[in-house]
């Protein structure tokens, strides 16, 4: 990473349920790099905010998206198939960020080209840990094509 | 139901069997003449028309009725003829000029033969012998009233050959009962009672042959006026108008067998008459009348002993069919009865056996067997198993038919000898080619009393170069004891068990339909399972951790602010947040366990328990754990569950350790057909009182606060080793150390499969 300014990164948040929107949220007051979280509460705004459809037209393209798998009206496999078969948007890194460990959801996940899967922790100081590393990592060390 | 007494060999049968009508020789008392229609030119006519007529045969072949009879009568005769049933002419009587005004009487008779012609038959008439037609009506109202107070069959029979006699006035009168199987008994007899009683006798099926009893029932009356008489030609031998020998099928002129009339002169007969009695168009017994001297009897009178003889036969029949009928009915509310326990059973099969009416009633059985999906049910006294094994092996390669019945199983199948005190009888229905419904009858030791030894019924002699038959020359009483034999299967019997065949089948193809729509709701259910599991390591967990989370996010955030108590909250929740989560994870992993989901596979128990071991890593080396193991076998098994399995009993190993260094050993030893294994410690151990109860499903011996837990590990082991059909046991004393032992079958479920091919060795047939 050059000396430059710093570029503000947008988190594109995807998950239905309010609590853990807050609490990601409260996890990232912590984080040094600045950073901007647009939240969808499920699949369909979710597309419809990527794909700046109506009342997004204007939106920002998001740098990371955290993507949780179970979502009313449009599940987040679906998304996430959407996302990655989408030549506008199959660059964008895609985290699952989920409580199932379950190993279909796993293999399924990969093969729909997921950038990586996380289990969400049951523990709050893993979960400040992990959301630390996505940060360090997908948004520092990893060189990401500019879009 | 009796041993075979029928010479069987080669060419007996085509001797016995000899076509009597063709017989072309008639009793002389008699003439015969063959006519063509409609000008009744006469064709052949019986060698003895000098003796009767007074006329040669060439006198009369050639020539017409008109030659022989006054116009007048011919005239009638045509008359007579062009009426739809012959019965109206016959008996004509008919007065044949000898010489001059010599006229002689006869009771002519006509008949049709199968191939058109005219037969007529003359017999002298005896003036004494007319009776007018209402003495006969009383005659026979006075024997059926007489009837009518009478219930059983051998009194119905009684009065018949006494009726008969005093009409007739034969010597003897004898009523005759066939068999199934052709033999006959006597079961009526009236006679001089100087004369040896025939009574109760039997005579073997050869005495009267397969076409003799056909010519029976097709003749209904038969009368040999003089066994001794020489029977005289047809002439020509050959009809000119069908080329072959006259027809004399229906004739009732017609000369008996050279056997037959030899059979009555060993007997003792100089005149016979026979009176078939038929039931449902078979024919059921005989009136046998014999006179030890020549005895004629009139047309008529013949005729109206027929007539008794039927009007009486009818009421036994119709007091059989009573009997028959009560019975049936008896067995058709057994049978239904049966088919209502059947339904209302889970098993069919209980339905049968379990209750009052049982399927014994219904065939009058001492024992009966259901052989179902491989397994058997007994009731009453019934051959063992392994014998069963076998009889239906025998049913299944040699009867096809929907039923089977036998009152002598051992003469069909000779291995049932050993089992005769039970099973001499034996009716079987097949409900499939591998399920069978059994009854069995044990054997009744009769004696059968014939008149004369029936293998010795008839024997053979060379005459002027043809082999022929000759019947037997004694006839006295000869006992026989006859073995391998129940008590007869009845027809209404036979006919209730293919009745409750129909109702099994009916029942067992319902129940099968059941047992697909269970397999699919299992399918469903199963599959509604899998989906819970999912929901509940998911679904239920996100609530869970979002508890967790806000509280420590709070304590995170406020610990400056709160207090100690509040910290000891806050923990407390956190702890049972935590512990929520682990008893999640645990049922989950119990209900994964499934022996639809076991994977079988060649597994090396070192590698699985290695594999445990790295689980435990952190633990064993926080307890500084000693853990060592035999050289382990590889097993059929499922490699995942079998490194659970070590995990869970290694794990407990570490956790109830003692004060000393924990020492754990694993080994394992060869038994017969499996594999034990034994997981040792040295630690607390387990007072024996709990030994079983530490493997059910949230059973605990401590508190968490001794030693954390959910109270599943035990339970999830148990049904692992449930699932590989092994056991799992524990051997410990308090303060000592336990050893868990379990086995696993060598090969998997190889013994199994091993159960399977016995089994079709056993009933591979048919399958």
């Amino acid at each position: 990473m050059s000396g430059e300014d710093v570029k503000s990164r947008t988190i594109f948040l995807v998950e239905d349920n309010k609590a853990d929107i807050r609490l990601i949220q409260e996890v990232l007051k912590n984080s040094l790099l600045p950073h901007q979280v647009i939240t969808a509460r499920d699949g369909v705004d979710a597309m419809a905010y990527l794909n700046q459809e109506g009342e997004y037209k204007d939106a920002l393209r998001p740098d990371l998206i955290l993507l949780d798998l179970n979502l009313p009206r449009k599940d987040g496999r679906e998304v996430l198939a959407e996302i990655k078969t989408d030549p506008k948007l199959r660059r964008i890194p895609v985290i699952v960020l989920t409580t199932s460990s379950n190993e279909e959801d796993i293999y399924h996940s990969y093969d729909l080209h997921v950038n990586c899967y996380i289990t969400k922790s049951r523990n709050l100081s893993q979960l400040f840990q992990i959301v630390k590393i996505i940060e360090d990592f997908w948004l520092s060390v990893v060189t990401l094509p500019l879009e | 139901m009796i041993n075979d007494t029928s010479l069987q060999s080669v060419d007996l049968t085509h001797l016995r069997e000899a076509p009597i009508h063709f017989n072309t020789q008639i009793q002389p008392h008699g003439v015969l003449i063959v006519l063509q229609e409609p000008e009744l030119s006469i064709l052949q006519v019986s060698s003895n028309v000098y003796t009767h007529f007074g006329v040669t045969e060439s006198d009369l072949l050639e020539g017409t009725l008109f030659d022989l009879l006054d116009p007048f009568q011919v005239e009638q005769i045509q008359t007579g003829l062009t009426a739809e049933s012959l019965d109206y002419l016959n008996p004509t009587k008919i007065w044949v000029r000898k010489r001059g005004d010599d006229y002689a009487v006869f009771d002519a008779v006509f008949h049709r033969t199968s191939e058109g012609l005219l037969v007529l038959e003359l017999e002298p008439t005896f003036a004494h012998e007319n009776i007018p037609f209402l003495s006969f009506y009383h005659l026979a109202r006075t024997s059926i009233n007489r009837l009518e107070s009478t219930t059983n069959l051998r009194d119905f029979c009684q009065i018949i050959v006494q009726e008969v006699r005093k009409i007739t006035g034969f010597d003897r009168v004898m009523l005759y009962k066939f068999d199934h199987d052709g033999h006959g008994s006597v079961i009526g007899e009236e006679k001089l009672s100087h004369l040896e009683s025939y009574l109760g006798l039997h005579y073997p099926e050869s005495d009267i042959p397969k076409p003799a009893r056909k010519l029976f029932a097709s003749n209904w009356i038969r009368l040999i006026p003089d066994t001794h008489a020489e029977p005289v030609e047809v002439v020509p031998a050959i009809n000119p108008i069908t080329e072959s020998p006259a027809n004399l099928t229906n004739s009732v002129l017609r000369s008996a067998s050279k056997c037959h009339i030899e059979y009555l002169h060993n007997m003792g007969v100089g005149a016979s008459m026979t009176i078939s009695l038929i039931k449902d168009g078979q024919l059921w017994g005989l009136i046998a009348c014999h006179h030890q001297t020549p005895k004629y009897v009139s047309y008529e009178l013949r005729k109206a002993c027929e007539f008794l003889g039927r009007v009486i036969f009818s009421e036994i029949s119709a007091h059989e069919e009573t009997q028959d009928y009560d019975y049936r009915m008896q067995l058709t509310h057994i049978q239904s009865k049966l088919v209502e326990y059947m339904s209302q059973s889970e098993n069919f099969v209980d339905g049968l056996v379990q209750h009052q009416p049982n399927l014994l009633n219904l065939a009058n059985a001492q024992g009966a067997a259901v052989y179902f999906g491989g397994k058997y049910t007994l009731i009453g006294e019934t051959p063992k198993e392994e014998d069963l094994n076998y009889l239906i092996q025998w049913l299944q390669a040699n009867v096809n038919e929907d039923v089977f019945y036998t009152n002598s199983l051992p003469q069909h199948y000779p291995d049932a000898e050993k089992y005769k005190n039970v099973a001499s009888g034996l009716l079987a229905i097949p409900i499939s080619k591998r399920n069978y419904v059994l009854w069995f009858r044990p054997e009744v030791i009769q004696t059968v009393n014939w008149g004369g030894d029936p293998n010795n019924a008839f024997e053979l002699s060379q005459a002027e170069g043809d082999l022929r038959i000759s019947p037997r020359k004694s006839f006295e009483l000869w006992k026989q004891t006859v073995r391998l034999t129940s008590l007869p299967w009845q027809l209404v019997e036979v006919k209730a068990a293919l009745e409750l065949r129909k109702g099994i089948v009916n029942i067992v193809l319902r129940q099968a339909d059941e047992l697909a729509q269970l397999a699919r709701d299992l399918e469903l259910s199963n599959a509604e399972l899998k989906k819970f599991a999912y929901v509940a390591s998911h679904d239920l967990q996100e609530p869970l951790n979002q508890v967790a989370n806000y509280v420590q996010l709070l304590e995170m955030r406020y610990s400056n602010e709160l207090d100690e108590d509040a910290t000891e909250f806050i923990n407390y929740a956190v702890e049972g947040v935590s512990l929520m989560q682990t008893l999640i994870d645990d049922v989950l992993a119990y209900s994964k366990v499934d022996v639809q989901a076991v994977e079988f596979e060649l597994t090396d128990a070192n590698t699985s328990l290695e594999r445990a071991l790295t689980h435990l890593r952190q633990r064993t080396a926080e307890t500084k754990a000693i853990i060592t193991h035999d050289d382990l076998p590889t097993v059929m098994a499922d490699r995942t569950q079998l490194m659970q399995l070590f995990q869970n009993l290694v794990g407990n190993a570490i956790k109830f350790h003692s004060d000393e260094t924990p020492k754990i050993h694993i080994s394992t030893t060869r038994l017969e057909d499996e594999w034990l294994f034994s997981v040792y410690d040295n630690g607390i151990g387990i007072d024996p009182k709990f030994s079983e109860r530490i493997f059910v499903i949230f059973q605990r011996l401590h508190t968490r606060d001794e030693y954390p837990g959910t109270g599943m590990g035990l339970a999830i082991c148990k049904k692992i080793i449930e699932c590989h059909r092994g056991r799992i046991w524990v051997e410990s004393k308090l303060g000592e150390g336990a050893t868990f032992y379990f086995t696993l079958p060598v090969g998997g479920q190889r013994s199994e499969r091993r159960g399977r091919k016995v089994q079709n060795n056993i009933f591979g047939r048919g399958q």
